[in-house]
C-alpha cells in the first residue's frame, strides 16, 4: 500500500494541466449540443409520460439513482480511500458525481448494436435525465454526508450543481422549443447530438489522453478500478437484477446499458462550471475522464457479449431514420 | 334487380346513388383539385424520426404534368403503354403515379419486398416498357430486367423534394450507417433529371392530346392480386372505377370528411389498392394533407407524425390499430384532433374495435372490398346506424348479394358468396379472359367471401372461402375463433388455420403472439369453451414470435397453414413456449 500513496503524492496536478481553457470551453460547446439535441428529441407529452407513467420506469429509476451512487460509494470507500486523502477526498467527488449523472445518450446507440430495446432506451434516457435535477444533487448530497465529514475541506457544493444542472437544461429547453418550430432541424440536431456524443469521446483520446500521458500512467490502479469499475458493475448488477424479475433479455440489456452508461460528458461539464477556481480541479476530473473513455471500451465488449449470448433473438428494422 | 333492404340505413346526409360523375378521368379529377387547393399542402412525408419534407397541390400538379411529358416525350411512349412503379410512401409517388395518368399510360403498381421471381412475373405479365423504381431496392435490377420488356428505368429516392441539407443528412445515413444504397448498376435516369427534361417538351397542346380517346372504359392500373392464394393476375382498373369508387367513398362518409380540413395518416402503401384509392385519390379530392409513412413498422415509426400533424383521420388494417394501441406512447396521448378511422384489408377484431374507440373517443368503421372492386363495395355508415362487427352496407350505387354455389340468391342470414355489381368492378383481368368469365358472371363479380346479409341489408363476414376449416364435417370460419382469442388479455396477433387431423379431417390450431408469461395453452382452450361451439375450439395452441403477414399487414393464413403441415410431417412440433 506504500508505494501508490508515493505516486499520488507527486502527482499533484493543476488545472493546466488537465484541461486547457480551450478544451473547456469545446467541452462545454459540445455538451450544450449533446443536450440540445437531447432536447430535439423530446415534446411535452414525454414529460406528461414521465410524470404519468414513473411506476413503469421504476426499475430504471431504480437501478439509475439508486445502485449507481451505492456502487459509485462502495467503490469510492473500497478503493479510493485505501489512497491519502488529499489525493482521494477530491478524485471522490468527480467518481461519485460520475455515479450521480443521469444516463448517457450513447447508452441509445449501444443498446441498438446490442438489438435490445431502443424505444426503451430513448425513454430511459430522458427520463433519468429529467429527474436529474432533482435526483443528482440528493445523490450527492446523501453519499457526500457519508463520505465527507464536516471538519473536511472538501465539500460538495450541492446548490452550485442544481445550478449548473439547470443551467444544462436550457439548451435542452431550447431544443424543445426549436423541434416545434421546425421538425427537420430538430431531427437534425438530435441525430448531431448523439453523433457528438460519440465525437466528444474521440476527442478525448486525441488530445486530453497524449497530453495527460505521465499523469495517466501514474494514476494509482484504484483509480482506474473506481472508473472502470463503475461502468461495468454497473451494466451487470442491472442486467441481472432485470433478469432475475424476469423482464425480457432485450429488456434487461437495455436495462443494463442504460445504467451503466452514465452521461460523461455532463460529468466533466458539471465539473468545469462547479470548480472552475477550485485548484483540486484536475484530480475531481480524472475519474469522469477515464470513466469517459474506458465506457466506450467496456460496453464495446459488453455488447460483443450480449450479442453473442442472444442471437436468437433479433431487432429487425434499423430505426435511426 | 336485387332487393336492397339497406337502402334507409345511410346516414342522414348520405344519398344512396352517385348520380352522374362528371369528371371523365383520372387527371380531370386531378387537375380540378389542384387548381381548387392549389397553394394547400397536398402531402408531407414523415420519416421515423421527424424529417419531412412537403408539397402543395399546385406543386404536384405541375411535376405530374413534367413526369407525365418526360414519359411520352422523352422515353417516348404510347398511350396504353404499361409504367411499373415500385416505391414505398414517398413525396415522388404521387407525381409519378399522376404523372402516369396524365400521360395516358397504364400504371402498374409493384410491391417494392417483392423477390426477383415474383418481379419478372409482374412486369412481363403486364408487359411493363417502363419501370419508375426506389434507388434502395435497384440492386435487383440486373437480375430481372433481361427477362423483362423494361427499356427505361428511372430512379426515385426516399427523400426526393425535401429541403437540401435534410436530404443529405438521410442519403448519408442510408448509405454510411444502415447501408441500404446499393450501387445501380443499370442505365438508369434519375428522377431529377427526368422531370425537367420533361419540363423543357411540356405543352399544354401534348398534355390535351394524351388523353385523347380515354375515357371511363379505358384501363388506368392493372392491380395484382392472388399473390395470396396462387398465380397473381392483374385486375384491369378503369378510370371509371378508381374515379366511382373516391367518390362512393367520400359520398359515403358524409360530413366526417370535410373538404379542405383533413389531415389523414397514411402508413399503408399506396401501392396497395385501400391505400391508392381511399388515401391517395379520395383524400386528394378531398383537399386533404396527406401524410406519407415510408415504414409503419416498428409502429414506434408513427410516433413522430403523431405528435407534429394534427391527424384528423386514419387508415389502416387491424394488424396497425392492434399495434398502436399496444404502444404506451399512443395509449398516453391518443391523437386529439382524430376524428375518425377506417379499417380495411381484412376482418377488423371485435376487441380492436371497441379498444380503439374508447382510447381515441372517434368511431372507426369496417368497410369491405377487394382489388378487383377498386377496392371499396361497403362498410358502415358513421353514426347510430352503425353495426360493429358488420361490414356494414353497401356504399352509394353498389349492389350486394349472397348466393349459393348455383348462383341463386340465398335468404337473409344464411351464409353465401358475396357478388358484387357497381361502377367501381373491375373490366376484367389483364390477358385471363377464362379467369375473367369465371369471376364476372351476369356482371357480378364473385368475391370469394363467405357473408349473411341481415333483414337491415348490413353484410357480416363468415370468412374466406377458401380459409374455411372443416372439421368433422362441420364449419369452422377462422376470423370467429380469432375474435374470441383476441379479447384474451395479453394476445398481441392471432391467426388461426386448419390443418390436417387424422380423426376429424382438419384440427383448428391457433398461433398467437404473446406479450404475457401468463397466457398458456390450457387458458386459451378454457377461453374458447367459454363461448364456442366444442368443435371450433383449438385443439392445439401455438405460440410464436410473430406471424407470417402481407405487405399491408394481413395475417397470411395459407402461410401458416403451410408451416404447421411441414412441422407436422418433420415432427417437429415446438415444446410449449420458449421463455426467452
Amino acid at each position: 500500500m506504500i508505494t501508490p500513496l508515493i505516486i499520488a503524492t507527486q502527482t499533484v496536478v493543476n488545472e493546466q494541466d488537465v484541461v486547457t481553457p480551450f478544451e473547456q470551453a469545446l467541452l462545454v460547446g459540445l455538451v450544450f449540443v449533446i443536450m440540445f439535441g437531447l432536447g430535439a428529441g423530446l415534446t411535452p407529452r414525454d414529460f406528461k409520460l414521465a410524470l404519468k407513467r414513473p411506476y413503469g420506469l421504476i426499475i430504471g429509476f431504480v437501478t439509475q439513482f439508486g445502485i449507481m451512487p451505492v456502487l459509485a460509494y462502495l467503490l469510492i470507500i473500497t478503493f479510493l480511500f485505501q489512497l491519502e486523502p488529499e489525493y482521494a477526498l477530491p478524485v471522490a467527488i468527480g467518481a461519485l458525481l460520475m455515479g450521480a449523472v443521469p444516463a448517457g445518450t450513447t447508452s441509445n446507440i449501444f443498446t441498438y448494436f446490442s438489438k435490445g430495446n431502443l424505444a426503451l432506451s430513448v425513454i430511459m434516457t430522458t427520463n433519468s435525465t429529467l429527474w436529474a435535477i432533482l435526483m443528482t444533487p440528493l445523490a450527492l448530497a446523501i453519499f457526500g454526508s457519508l463520505l465527507f465529514t464536516q471538519e473536511s475541506e472538501f465539500q460538495i457544493p450541492v446548490v452550485n450543481i442544481v445550478v449548473t444542472l439547470a443551467t444544462l437544461l436550457i439548451p435542452v429547453v431550447a431544443g424543445m422549443i426549436l423541434r416545434r418550430y421546425s421538425a427537420n432541424i430538430g431531427a437534425f440536431m438530435e441525430l448531431l447530438g448523439g453523433f457528438f456524443g460519440l465525437f466528444f469521446i474521440v476527442f478525448l483520446m486525441a488530445t486530453w489522453v497524449p497530453r495527460n500521458w505521465a499523469l495517466l500512467t501514474s494514476t494509482p490502479w484504484q483509480t482506474y478500478m473506481v472508473a472502470i469499475g463503475l461502468g461495468l458493475f454497473g451494466i451487470f448488477i442491472a442486467y441481472f437484477l432485470a433478469r432475475a424479475i424476469r423482464l425480457h433479455p432485450a429488456n434487461a440489456r437495455t436495462i443494463g446499458l442504460e445504467t451503466g452508461i452514465q452521461n460523461g460528458p455532463l460529468a466533466i461539464a458539471i465539473v468545469l462550471l462547479t470548480f472552475a477556481n477550485d485548484p483540486n480541479i484536475g484530480l475531481i476530473l480524472i475519474v469522469p475522464a477515464l470513466y469517459s473513455l474506458f465506457i466506450v471500451i467496456v460496453s464495446t465488449f459488453v455488447t460483443i457479449w450480449f450479442r453473442r449470448a442472444n442471437t436468437a433473438e433479433e431487432q429487425k428494422i434499423p430505426n435511426l431514420l | 334487380m336485387t332487393q336492397r333492404p339497406w337502402l334507409p340505413h345511410y346516414a342522414d346526409d348520405v344519398a344512396p346513388d352517385l348520380g352522374e360523375v362528371t369528371f371523365s378521368h383520372l387527371p380531370d379529377l386531378v387537375r380540378a383539385s389542384s387548381s381548387e387547393y392549389a397553394s394547400t399542402i397536398a402531402f408531407t412525408q414523415c420519416m421515423p424520426n421527424g424529417m419531412n419534407g412537403s408539397l402543395t397541390y399546385a406543386q404536384v400538379d405541375a411535376l405530374s404534368d413534367d413526369f407525365a411529358a418526360y414519359l411520352r416525350e422523352v422515353v417516348g411512349l404510347a398511350q396504353g403503354d404499361r409504367v411499373a412503379v415500385q416505391m414505398p410512401n414517398c413525396l415522388a409517388y404521387p407525381i409519378v403515379a399522376f404523372g402516369v395518368f396524365k400521360a395516358g399510360l397504364v400504371l402498374v403498381n409493384t410491391n417494392p419486398l417483392y423477390t426477383p421471381t415474383e418481379m419478372v412475373h409482374q412486369f412481363t405479365d403486364s408487359g411493363a416498357k417502363a419501370l419508375v423504381v426506389i434507388d434502395m431496392f435497384a440492386d435487383r435490377l440486373p437480375e430481372v430486367l433481361p427477362k423483362t420488356g423494361i427499356e427505361t428505368v428511372v430512379t426515385v429516392r426516399i427523400a426526393e423534394f425535401f429541403p437540401p441539407v435534410i436530404a443529405g443528412v438521410i442519403r448519408m445515413v442510408q448509405k454510411y450507417w444502415n447501408r441500404t444504397l446499393p450501387k445501380v448498376t443499370v442505365a438508369h435516369t434519375t428522377f431529377q433529371s427526368a422531370l425537367p427534361a420533361g419540363r423543357e417538351k411540356k405543352t399544354s397542346d401534348a398534355l390535351t392530346g394524351y388523353l385523347t380517346g380515354i375515357g371511363h372504359d379505358t384501363v388506368a392500373a392493372l392491380q395484382y392480386t392472388g399473390g395470396t392464394t396462387g398465380v397473381s393476375k392483374g385486375a384491369m382498373l378503369s378510370h371509371g372505377n378508381l374515379v366511382s369508387n373516391t367518390l362512393q367513398m367520400i359520398q359515403m362518409c358524409g360530413g366526417y370528411m370535410r373538404p379542405g380540413l383533413e389531415t389523414v395518416l397514411t402508413a399503408l402503401p399506396l401501392y396497395h389498392i385501400f391505400a391508392f384509392t381511399v388515401n391517395l385519390l379520395g383524400f386528394y379530392k378531398l383537399g386533404a394533407r396527406n401524410i406519407l409513412i415510408p415504414s409503419p413498422r416498428p409502429p414506434s415509426n408513427l410516433k413522430r407524425a403523431f405528435e407534429n400533424y394534427k391527424i384528423t383521420w386514419v387508415t389502416g388494417v387491424n394488424t396497425l390499430f392492434n399495434a398502436l394501441l399496444n404502444e404506451r406512447w399512443f395509449l398516453d396521448s391518443p391523437p386529439r384532433h382524430l376524428r375518425a378511422s377506417a379499417a380495411g384489408g381484412m376482418a377488423l377484431h371485435e376487441a380492436v374495435n371497441v379498444r380503439w374507440e374508447e382510447v381515441t373517443g372517434t368511431p372507426i368503421v369496417e368497410g369491405y372490398g377487394l382489388t378487383e372492386t377498386s377496392p371499396v363495395l361497403s362498410f358502415n355508415p358513421f353514426g347510430p346506424n352503425e353495426k360493429p362487427g358488420t361490414i356494414g352496407i353497401p356504399v352509394p350505387s353498389t349492389e350486394l348479394k349472397c348466393i349459393d354455389d348455383a348462383g341463386n340468391e340465398v335468404a337473409p342470414g344464411t351464409p353465401g358468396e358475396i357478388a358484387a355489381k357497381g361502377p367501381q368492378v373491375m373490366l376484367g383481368y389483364w390477358n385471363r379472359p377464362d379467369e375473367t368469365a369465371a369471376n364476372i358472371v351476369d356482371g357480378w363479380f364473385r368475391t370469394g367471401d363467405i357473408a349473411e346479409m341481415d333483414a337491415d341489408g348490413f353484410f357480416t363476414i363468415v370468412d374466406r372461402k377458401k380459409d374455411m376449416i372443416l372439421v368433422s364435417g362441420f364449419n369452422v370460419y377462422p376470423n370467429e375463433v380469432e375474435d374470441r382469442i383476441a379479447a384474451l388479455p395479453g394476445v398481441l396477433e392471432v391467426g388461426v388455420v386448419g390443418i390436417p387431423d387424422d380423426k376429424s379431417g382438419e384440427a383448428v390450431r391457433a398461433y398467437i403472439v404473446t406479450s404475457s408469461d401468463a397466457l398458456t395453452e390450457n387458458t386459451v382452450i378454457a377461453h374458447c369453451r367459454e363461448t364456442l361451439a366444442a368443435y371450433k375450439v383449438p385443439k392445439s395452441v401455438r405460440f410464436v414470435d410473430e406471424l407470417p403477414k402481407s405487405p399491408i399487414g394481413k395475417i397470411l393464413r395459407r402461410e401458416l397453414r403451410a408451416e404447421a403441415v411441414t412441422s407436422a410431417t418433420a415432427s417437429i412440433e415446438t415444446q410449449g413456449r420458449e421463455l426467452s
